[in-house]
């Protein structure tokens, strides 16, 4: 009875703190499907009446939605694909390999997490005029092709797997890149599940640099879309900004749902057994 | 071993032919392609309205192309000219938030307009422009950009909260006094909770809003050069013990709130009074389900306002004859026709006097008459505050005005404080 009582209660607390998390997402819907004299009430309104579709034809109107996308789909796989080759060769060597100048050049790598990334903007700007880059996809890419934080990140989670591993590896002849794709890799698989999910996220959301470095829509991304709805002097067109943040977010939502599955196993067999 | 040569002289002659095919047909029409950076400040399909003016343009222009480039809000807009301007690749046209002039001065990154003005429209275009329009573009004797999209601070009412407060819903506060007698009448409250405001002025850009209460009574913060600060007069302190009067002893304004949040609780009828840029007067009127007013600020010893937005400027690092066509295009998109065309898509004020003879124009503002109240404000209106650093100058206002409406300092005090940090900011 009384792990019953606690498993209700357990329940209850995810629960709510699952409804916490939905509200605002609800909130967007709602308002995404409201006409504009309907956003702002005195009371609330959580259901939309009469509902209005047109806003998710205005907002494709005004910018074109679907190629930012593709063109977003392009730069995060990009990002993320390139990283994870750059991030897991750099963290094995600091974590498996002594060489000399190893801990300063591990610092380097940490220093350049406190960088503030607007600093980096001009130098990045030139370096890629005068490789004739700008207005690219590559150019929102190319400067998070390597990521102090994810090498720092899995360093540490190659460290954790114990050494009795590699030594076992080693005397059965096993090579020093086949032991990281065989061994550490799929044991460092929940890391590099977070990181990913980091990464995707947080160039999914990056705004100023993009906006930055390209000029024609062909190559921009959702962010820059959705801050045509944003605007300094009247304040925001709520209505169309929900339906586009609707939008923008959607595909996020969907990956998460169908890959959640994975990401929770991925999580849960680790570790040395036995 | 001869067929060897043929091929070959065949290969040059063929090269030979496409370079002077390639050559004649880039020749008869050297094409001027200008990249013309642009801000979308109000709501409203703008950017498409920008597209469609350049669109007519480059129609009208055979050998130049302007390619506009939605550059973000204005913060944003700026860092993308810095930083093209830094690399030596600047935006030949580009629009930036009109107290960034002396920014602009200090990179060096613009051309003055003088000798194109006075060309333009026989010599009439210049003087056209409103003069308060006109303040915030001319720096050492020079005239640097045009005005475009331009706004002011106006006054709005609810008249139908009005009429249930039992005041005539015609008739808006004239004067501070009146502002603050009716703002109690219109504030109410359940218990301890405000249910209505009576009077919202609007957080975010609050430093510019009180840069108009301070013109209201008879003074002003920084001078048009940029080199004498005014923060701690009689006039400023003043101004700014009437906020707290109203947002911290009164309780009938909020002491704190951001400047995209205010109109729609104006909408939601949470507040009954409302200042705000004239900007928003087209989402007002698409979202209100009451009728309402627009009037002039109140005043205390005169009527008072200062403008605000966008002006449109010409790269220095980029050929003589690119600054020409660019010349020609901002002329085009400033004629009185598009300054109208303009002002009817956006909600901004037209920046020219001409502007409001043009036919389309008129019988737009015959069928609300509330868009002339942001121009009649005009002739009671000065340039906005500018000096080099200015962020950093906005940061240091707003800071002292909301603890002063919080209570944490006195007026006087903080005012005080305003006036030292902004003077050393100003002799960095």
């Amino acid at each position: 009875m009384r792990r019953r009582l606690s498993h209700l209660a357990t329940h209850l607390t995810v629960a709510l703190c699952a409804l916490i998390t939905v509200i605002p997402y609800l909130w967007l819907l709602s308002t995404s499907l409201k006409y504009k004299t309907e956003v702002f009430t005195p009371t609330p309104q959580w259901i939309p009446w009469p509902i209005n579709l047109g806003n998710y034809a205005e907002v494709f109107d005004r910018a074109p939605f679907g190629l930012f996308l593709i063109n977003t789909l392009i730069v995060v796989t990009g990002i993320l694909a390139v990283q994870m080759v750059t991030v897991t060769l750099a963290a094995y060597v600091f974590a498996r390999r002594q060489f000399r100048g190893a801990d300063i050049l591990f610092l380097l790598f940490l220093v350049q997490m406190m960088i503030p990334i607007h600093a980096t903007f001009l130098p990045n700007f030139l370096t890629l005029r005068s490789l004739d880059l700008l207005n690219t996809r590559v150019a929102m890419m190319l400067p998070f092709f390597a990521s102090g934080y994810g090498t720092f990140l899995l360093r540490q989670a190659f460290r954790q797997i114990p050494r009795d591993l590699e030594d076992a590896a080693v005397i059965d002849g096993c090579g020093g890149l086949r032991f990281l794709w065989h061994v550490l890799i799929p044991l460092a698989k929940p890391t590099l599940v977070a990181f990913g999910l980091i990464s995707l996220v947080s160039h999914w959301n990056d705004y100023l640099w993009p906006l930055i470095v390209t000029d024609t829509p062909d190559v921009r991304t959702l962010t820059i879309g959705l801050g045509m709805f944003v605007q300094q002097e009247s304040g925001a067109d709520w209505t169309l900004l929900m339906a586009a943040t609707v939008f923008v977010t959607a595909p996020l939502l969907v990956i998460f749902l169908v890959f959640q599955r994975k990401f929770i196993e991925s999580f849960m067999f680790t570790g040395l057994k036995g | 071993m001869r067929w060897k040569w043929g091929m070959l002289w065949t290969a040059v002659a063929a090269i030979l032919a496409v370079a002077v095919v390639h050559a004649g047909a880039q020749a008869p029409s050297k094409l001027i392609r200008l990249t013309f950076y642009y801000p979308v400040g109000v709501a409203g399909p703008l950017a498409k309205v920008i597209g469609e003016m350049t669109d007519k343009f480059n129609k009208d222009n055979p050998g130049i192309e302007v390619v506009p480039v939605y550059s973000g809000d204005y913060d944003p807009t700026l860092q993308k000219v810095q930083t093209s301007v830094m690399a030596g690749n600047p935006p030949d046209i580009f629009i930036v938030e009109i107290s960034e002039l002396p920014t602009l001065l200090a990179m060096n990154a613009i051309i003055p307009l003088d000798d194109y003005v006075k060309k333009a429209e026989r010599g009439k275009y210049w003087e056209d422009f409103f003069p308060a329009f006109r303040e915030n573009s001319t720096l050492r004797g020079k005239i640097w950009w045009i005005p475009f999209q331009r706004s002011t601070p106006v006054f709005y009412w609810n008249k139908e909260l009005f009429k249930k407060a039992g005041l005539d819903p015609e008739k808006p506060p004239q004067t501070w006094a009146e502002l603050k007698e009716m703002a109690k009448k219109l504030t109410v409250r359940e218990g301890n909770e405000v249910k209505q405001w009576g009077v919202t002025v609007s957080g975010g850009w609050n430093d510019w809003l009180f840069e108009a209460f301070v013109r209201q009574n008879g003074s002003w913060l920084i001078n048009p050069e940029g080199t004498k600060v005014n923060f701690d007069s009689k006039e400023a302190v003043e101004a700014l013990a009437f906020w707290v009067d109203l947002m911290h002893k009164e309780k009938v304004g909020p002491p704190h709130s951001t400047w995209g949040s205010t109109p729609p609780d104006f909408v939601a009828q949470r507040t009954a009074m409302l200042y705000h840029s004239t900007g928003i007067l087209t989402f007002l009127r698409s979202s209100a389900k009451f009728d309402f007013g627009v009037a002039f600020m109140p005043k205390s010893k005169t009527f008072g306002a200062e403008v605000g937005g966008g002006n449109l400027a010409i790269a220095r690092k980029i050929s003589k004859e690119r600054q020409d066509a660019a010349w020609k295009f901002i002329e085009w998109m400033t004629s009185s026709e598009n300054a109208a065309h303009w002002s009817m898509a956006s909600g901004y004020v037209a920046t020219r006097a001409s502007a409001y003879t043009v036919p389309a124009f008129k019988e737009f503002l015959a069928k609300d008459a509330r868009y002339l109240v942001a121009r009649d404000q005009l002739q009671y209106a000065s340039g906005k505050m500018m000096a080099p650093n200015f962020q950093k100058i906005r940061e240091i206002l707003k800071k002292q005005l909301d603890d002063a409406v919080d209570g944490k300092v006195a007026p006087k005090e903080a005012m005080v404080t305003v006036q030292k940090q902004v003077e050393t900011v100003i002799k960095r």
